[in-house]
């Protein structure tokens, strides 16, 4: 049965302990409000899937998020997105990878187009994992990963 | 549709392959697409920097290239779209910030072959492409398609920092970063 097609957004909230700069995103859900995640569990239903198009990082650090970082996505086995670097895209230092998703001049939010659709399938296992360079986060501070693009749901279609 | 834009008949994925091909490289078609930025930084003030060449001495956040330094392992690629520079704030590079009034002289070598010449970016001098609210572009967006880094091949950049007006060289630290279409090894085979 074809599912229905629509724009997801996935997220997943991470609370740092003091100095914490590892963070694994998509992989804990317990205890875990719906507004800090929207998942729970790191895949998807069997009859959903999406595709990646662009990715969200936000924080309440008090270090913001403009240091160097390592953000790595893994669907299944495979790594789809290695060691990459959102800060270039963080605040606004005109060192942006594109013009329409340029940094703001918010420091604490970065948002990054990506080249390349990454597909993540139904009923397999994703998760990320993000390294920051600065090592000053305070306890209880909160980071999220978002993921956005092209989804389909779960339909039930038109007759029972 | 690919979250891309199409430059000409040619997107970028087409390059990669076409490449890949004149190389022998027939399983890179395989392989994982991803997007891809590469960086890396001399954080000791010079007019002079040879980036990426000896990165594999130096460790996250210094550079993001890991253990294989500065050349892709086998099936791995990037196809080079956008080149910039950063300003490291300080020798422990874990933070940049923008050029400032400097625009930085650069090549791009692959292999031992010299694939950009006598580049520029300068301060600004990218506006038509890129306009990141009133802060200055620093960002030089490749004509055509861009460049390909193939798999196992050795790739550096010898930059030099100038000040943007009296065209005078400026001795300060630099960091550059490589963005554009990448692919990552993929084993679609048991082995």
């Amino acid at each position: 049965m074809p599912g229905q097609q629509t724009t997801r957004y996935i997220y997943d909230s991470v609370t740092a302990v003091a100095g914490q700069t590892n963070f694994n995103l998509f992989q804990t859900f317990a205890g875990k409000t719906d507004l800090q995640s929207n998942l729970t569990t790191n895949k998807l239903d069997s009859s959903e899937s999406m595709v990646i198009k662009s990715l969200f990082i936000s924080s309440n650090f008090s270090q913001f998020l403009t240091g160097h970082m390592n953000l790595n996505i893994i669907v299944g086995n495979q790594v789809v997105l290695k060691d990459f670097n959102p800060a270039f895209n963080a605040s606004n230092r005109g060192v942006s990878f594109d013009r329409l998703h340029s940094g703001t001049n918010l420091p604490w939010l970065i948002e990054v187009r990506l080249l390349t659709d990454i597909v993540i399938p139904p009923q397999v296992n994703f998760k990320a994992t993000l390294e920051l360079a600065e090592g000053g986060t305070l306890a209880g501070e909160n980071i999220t990963l978002g993921l956005k693009g092209y989804g389909t749901i779960f339909s039930a279609g038109s007759t029972f | 549709m690919p979250a891309r834009n199409v430059k000409g008949n040619v997107q970028a994925q087409d390059k990669i392959l076409y490449v890949a091909n004149k190389l022998g490289l027939s399983s890179l078609k395989y392989m994982q697409a991803t997007t891809r930025v590469i960086y890396d930084q001399s954080v000791t003030a010079a007019t002079q920097h040879t980036l990426f060449e000896g990165a594999a001495a130096r460790s996250f956040p210094l550079t993001n290239l890991g253990a294989n330094g500065n050349q892709f392992q086998v099936d791995e690629a990037l196809l080079v779209e956008k080149i910039a520079f950063f300003i490291p704030i300080d020798e422990s590079g874990q933070n940049f910030q923008n050029g400032g009034q400097t625009s930085v002289k650069f090549d791009l070598i692959i292999g031992n072959k010299t694939v950009m010449k006598d580049v520029v970016i300068e301060q600004a001098g990218q506006q038509a492409f890129y306009n990141d609210g009133s802060t200055p572009s620093y960002v030089l967006d490749l004509e055509g398609v861009g460049i390909l880094i193939p798999p196992q091949v050795e790739f550096k950049i010898q930059a030099k920092s100038l000040e943007t007006r009296g065209r005078a060289a400026v001795s300060q630290r630099l960091g550059m970063y490589l963005f554009g279409t990448g692919v990552l090894l993929n084993f679609n085979t048991s082995i």
